[in-house]
């Protein structure tokens, strides 16, 4: 809401200064978001002599003009008749917005750089004529070259951008900011008291309201004989520093009343209306209207419709029709100020895509009081301006409106606030706000004014004290709390754990957005059946590319790593934790499971004199892996190669693991196929690993077991066997742990080796084996004598043979 | 003989001044002192004096022994006080450490942890709920109903009638409070969706909520926590301010500024000129919500609140874009 300090002030009398009121009024809940001046363009602009005139085009009386202003000589190409040499005229700099919302620009002009424009009084929205330039020493003797036309006209004012919460509607007039500001400074706001005669009926047209539930008022008034043509300058002016552009005299007299008081008026051409009636009733199917901006609006069933005899005229509370408008034309006009349901408009503009200052104030509340005042308020604001006579008021009002009462309890508020506000105080505080208050026997009930349509309950009432009395007056404590042992369900701590633990190993945190496009979707080469194809669509996403909600986080990870890519940070080693989504159908919410997925390219450590260059590969990645799951206390977890019924398409065929902890996979990694890179833009390797977070915490809860520290010393072998290439590594530990003699406590593979010395085909895989007895030290006889055996049984098993 | 002392004195004592480094002490100890050095040859010839120079001898060449190896000793403490200690051949010290790569929580994961374990430190306990709602728990159950302007004050983004993106992490108040009876202390941080994107919105975002329900719990405790938690967040010294505002399941309902972390309240583009920074919306929970999950709004009251992460950690890291968070260049990461 833009309020022009000077018409506040108008309906208020405040001594405090606009920055004091600003403050006063932000402190009261109507936030001053900005103060700005009301007529920018009259600061910018200056005045100017114009030293030498030289025609430039004789046919279209066009001449170039040297401007002397504060910056020193302009040229300017002027078109107006009574440009003179010596004359004292209005320069508007380049880069200046006028009123009527273009820029001056610098421009070419036959040839010659006109660097601004020299104004009539029209164009700067001040009283005059169109007719020429603004001739200033003739109105104003005393201008001086370079002062603002705002100082030399005295025309200046400041404007307040005050956000109103949609609880406040009775705040979107400049009546009601002035009631606010009257009940802060212990003022009073004057509400204008239209003069002319309220009780003269009016019988030239009828008024059926069908649908009382949906207009309970409707009041029509009637100007006979008005002249339609531009508003005078004050007008224009007020209007516009609300933002509201000048259109006629009629248009902006109904639109000044709503600014004033905060009621929305429409202006009907009387003689364009059919059957000289009016009636408000719902739209039935198939019906359309063309509205005022020109377009053919399709109605549906139940909006609520204006109509004349034969038609719909308006949307009620919405824009009126075309047909009916106020024109040039116009000579008798019925001006319509009505009560009309929240919802029911709030409904229509929604369904018209048609929000507009009407149906805004509409759909918050409008004053229910108010309807007859607003229309005599315009009527007599249009016979000032346009001429004309008041042919009479009819007040249609089906459904009188009963102010609620409510009750409140001062020792309540005093408790729910923390304060102790005698009730008396409470009492002075409401009746500035302009409720009656009543106390019967210590018991408090009031009556709000007509124009709080939000004060319903205590709780608003409490509020309405709160505000008033100051929210930096009420006392700053801390709470004496009782201690909660109940905590509720959350999953925070393993995700933090997760994320810690990604962390330690060098890894970059990632937060995407959840929503992704089909295409990155499409781009994993995923199986229609896979229920990842079963994304969440918005329906009314930003983009495409943000359309649907992620089944997967790889798309996200893939998408980051192109970008980074693309900027040439080329070593990455990235995770995210976060949801997916699944669709479960309509109405319904999808399953949203957490996982963690972390991906690595490029080289592994930075360039260094310490270690030799060398790109991230797979194990760098597994080991990745490897650690999160021991470090969040899982120790029963093996890596699988994929089987038939889990394979991921997007990785390289044959470099998929499967995670199994437990008895569940808890997550999959790979190699990213070259093409799927590809599709997301990137040529080199990527490594990644895509983790149920729900799955791997299922398997983690159980605690952490101590075993006791070794007391005997430990027994060592080394085996280095040549095996065919084609014995995976893990089938050979498998084959120990099977056989794994008494004594055998650990294994592993310490060597791989194919080259020099090895034929082709073949590898050497070198094997470290610990053996402990826990009640005493065993002997090198004991050890061999199960060691030795083992070790045939590995060489016949994978038809090896001992490196020499 | 004596003479002789007097010059080999005279050309050690120049040699050590003229010495730079403990290597060429020890040479000069060497050639002097050491065991073929030149005043130990003259102490072995001593022999081969006449009886009685020997003792006179002896005595100055004592002497000359004592000198040369007291300036040799304060000679090296001169050394040592300039060079620092003794360096090792071929071992350079001051190459760059072998540090593994650095990784990084991201800025909001860390600001969220920050902001949380300041309510969990006054017995607020996480608690969870759905990011894609239904409309029930993210507006009616709020006192938001249908065709209520409200609606306008969160740009929401349907997956159909009845579910949504969740415009803020109030649902999981209500959900909270329907399984949960009073006392009840608990936050909510989460990712939240409003259909806006320019400089200063994204259209997801994360915030934390809080919900405080008791006996006779007031605004008065309301301003206490959050001015607590204004001041562990940003500076000690911050001064928060409390404005009359409005959610629908709240009242009263407040935003609360804080001074201008930049300008500290002198006023600058930052703060738009007016010294505050709005970093919090709150208010005592609207009667309505807790009717809503059978909670006694005469036995009970209760404030909540919430905020936005990422403007909070924009103030707190001079971040002057908020896109910038998820972009995810590892140039923007790594500076966390």
């Amino acid at each position: 809401m833009l309020v022009p300090s000077s018409w506040l002030r108008e309906m208020v009398e405040i001594e405090a200064g606009d920055d004091d009121l600003a403050e006063a009024l932000t402190l009261a809940g109507l936030e001053v978001e900005a103060v700005e001046p009301a007529y920018p363009w009259l600061n910018e602009s200056q005045v100017a002599r114009i030293s030498r005139v030289k025609t430039l085009d004789e046919e279209r009386n066009l001449s170039v003009c040297t401007v002397e202003t504060s910056s020193g000589e302009v040229v300017v190409v002027c078109g107006a008749p009574n440009v003179r040499e010596g004359m004292l005229s209005a320069f508007v700099p380049p880069g200046t917005e006028m009123p009527d919302g273009k820029e001056v620009k610098e421009a070419k002009v036959f040839g010659v750089n006109s660097a601004g424009m020299l104004a009539s009084e029209y164009e700067l929205l001040l009283e005059g004529d169109s007719s020429g330039i603004f001739d200033i020493a003739a109105k104003y003797p005393s201008a001086r070259v370079g002062q603002s036309i705002s100082e030399v006209t005295g025309i200046e004012d400041t404007v307040f951008e005050i956000g109103i919460t949609p609880n406040r509607p009775d705040c979107l007039s400049i009546l009601g900011v002035a009631r606010e500001a009257a009940a802060l400074f212990h003022s009073s706001a004057r509400s204008p008291e239209p003069q002319i005669n309220g009780s003269k009926g009016l019988d030239s047209v009828s008024i059926t309201i069908e649908a009382p539930e949906l207009c309970t008022r409707y009041v029509g008034a009637e100007v006979d004989g008005v002249r339609v043509a531009p508003s005078p300058g004050w007008l224009a002016r007020r209007l516009l520093a609300c933002g509201v552009r000048p259109i006629n005299n009629i248009v902006d007299v109904t639109n000044f009343v709503l600014l004033e008081l905060g009621q929305p008026l429409h202006a009907f051409d009387l003689d364009t209306l059919k059957g000289q009636a009016i009636v408000v009733r719902t739209a039935k199917k198939g019906e359309k209207l063309v509205t005022l901006d020109g377009k053919e609006r399709e109605l549906s069933e139940g909006m609520l419709l204006i109509c004349d005899g034969e038609r719909p005229v308006a949307v009620a509370g919405v824009m009126g029709g075309l047909d009916t408008e106020v024109t040039e034309k116009t000579n008798n006009i019925l001006i319509e100020s009505a009560w009309f349901a929240p919802s029911s408009i709030r409904r229509t503009a929604k369904t018209l895509k048609l929000p507009t200052e009407a149906s805004y104030r509409f759909e918050r509340g409008v004053d229910p009081k108010l309807q007859k005042t607003a229309a005599l308020r315009a009527a007599e604001l249009v016979m000032e301006l346009a001429g004309g006579s008041f042919r009479g008021i009819r007040d249609e009002n089906p459904v009188p409106f009963s102010p609620p009462r409510v009750r409140f309890r001062p020792d309540r508020i005093n408790r729910l606030l923390g304060t102790q506000i005698p009730s008396q105080e409470m009492c002075k505080i409401l009746s500035r706000l302009g409720f009656q208050v009543e106390e019967k026997d210590g018991s408090y009930e009031t009556v709000p004014p007509s124009f709080r349509t939000d004060i319903k309950a205590e709780e608003d009432i409490l509020e309405e004290v709160a505000r008033c009395h100051g929210f930096s007056k009420i006392p700053t404590s801390s709470p004496v709390a009782t201690l909660i042992v109940e905590r509720p369900v959350s999953f925070r701590p393993f995700l933090n754990g997760v994320r810690r633990e990604m962390k330690g190993q060098g890894f970059s945190e990632i937060i995407s957005y959840s929503f992704i496009g089909p295409s990155e979707l499409k781009g994993l080469n995923l199986k229609d059946e896979d229920e990842r194809m079963k994304a969440v669509r918005l329906m009314n996403p930003l983009a495409e590319d943000q359309s649907i909600m992620r089944t997967s986080l790889v798309p996200c990870m893939l998408s980051t790593i192109s970008r980074n890519i693309r900027r040439r940070n080329l070593q990455l080693a990235l995770f995210e934790v976060g949801a997916v989504f699944i669709d479960k159908g309509q109405g319904v919410i999808p399953a949203e499971y957490q996982r963690c997925c972390a991906a690595m390219t490029g080289r592994r450590f930075p360039k260094s004199w310490a270690w030799p260059e060398r790109e991230a590969d797979f194990f760098d990645m597994k080991g990745a892996v490897e650690n999160l799951l021991l470090s969040l206390g899982c120790r029963d977890f093996v890596f699988e190669p994929a089987s038939a019924n889990l394979v991921e398409p997007f990785y390289e065929e044959g470099t998929q693991l499967n995670i199994r902890a437990g008895k569940s996979t808890v997550g999959t990694m790979g190699q990213i196929h070259l093409g799927v890179a590809k599709a997301f833009d990137i040529s080199q390797k990527v490594f990644l690993a895509d983790i149920s977070l729900d799955a791997l915490s299922r398997v983690v809860t159980a605690g952490k077991v101590f075993a006791p520290l070794d007391r005997f010393p430990s027994v060592e072998r080394d085996l280095s066997i040549i095996l065919d290439d084609s014995v995976r590594a893990q089938e050979v530990l498998d084959f120990i742990q099977e056989k794994a003699p008494q004594g055998l406590v650990c294994f592993y593979i310490f060597d791989v080796y194919k080259g020099k010395q090895v034929p082709k085909g073949k590898k050497s895989l070198g094997i470290h084996f610990v053996y402990r007895a826990k009640d005493r030290t065993l002997s090198e006889e004991e050890v061999e004598a199960v060691h030795e055996p083992l070790q045939e049984a590995i060489l016949k098993e994978f038809g090896g043979i001992l490196r020499g | 003989m004596e003479d002789r002392l007097r010059s080999i004195e005279e050309e050690a004592l120049e040699a050590v001044a003229k010495a730079q480094d403990r290597e060429a002490l020890e040479k000069i100890k060497v050639r002097f002192l050491g065991r073929k050095g030149l005043l130990t040859n003259i102490l072995k010839g001593l022999g081969s004096l006449p009886k009685e120079e020997r003792p006179k001898v002896g005595k100055l060449a004592n002497q000359v022994k004592v000198k040369i190896e007291h300036v040799l000793g304060e000679r090296l403490k001169v050394i040592e006080s300039q060079a620092g200690p003794r360096l090792i051949k071929g071992f350079d010290p001051t190459l760059p450490g072998r540090a593994l790569p650095l990784g990084h929580l991201h800025p909001i994961t860390q600001v969220l942890d920050e902001v949380c374990s300041v309510f969990e430190r006054l017995g607020f306990s996480a608690a969870q709920g759905p990011e894609i709602e239904l409309d029930f728990y993210n507006f009616e159950a709020l006192n938001i109903p249908p065709a209520h302007p409200a609606r306008d004050m969160q740009d929401t983004f349907y997956v159909d009638e009845k579910v949504l993106l969740r415009t803020h992490t109030s649902p999981i108040q209500v959900r909270t409070m329907e399984v949960m009876k009073p006392p009840i202390r608990i936050i909510a941080p989460g990712k939240v969706y409003r259909c806006d994107s320019d400089i200063t919105h994204t259209p997801m975002f994360h915030q934390v909520e809080g919900l405080m329900v008791d006996k006779d719990v007031s605004f008065a405790h309301l301003k206490g926590i959050l001015t607590h938690f204004a001041q562990e967040i940003f500076h000690r010294d911050t001064s928060v301010r409390f404005r009359p505002s409005f959610f629908p399941f709240t009242e009263p309902s407040a935003e609360i500024d804080i001074q201008c972390v930049i300008c500290r309240g002198d006023g600058c583009r930052v703060c738009s000129q007016t010294g505050w920074l709005e970093v919090l919306g709150a208010g005592l929970v609207h009667p309505q919500v807790l009717r809503n999950v059978n909670i006694d709004p005469e036995e009970y009251s209760g404030f909540a609140f919430g905020l936005g992460i990422e403007r909070i950690a924009m103030l707190k890291y001079g971040i002057n874009d908020i896109r910038l968070f998820f972009d995810n260049d590892l140039r923007f990461l790594n500076q966390f």
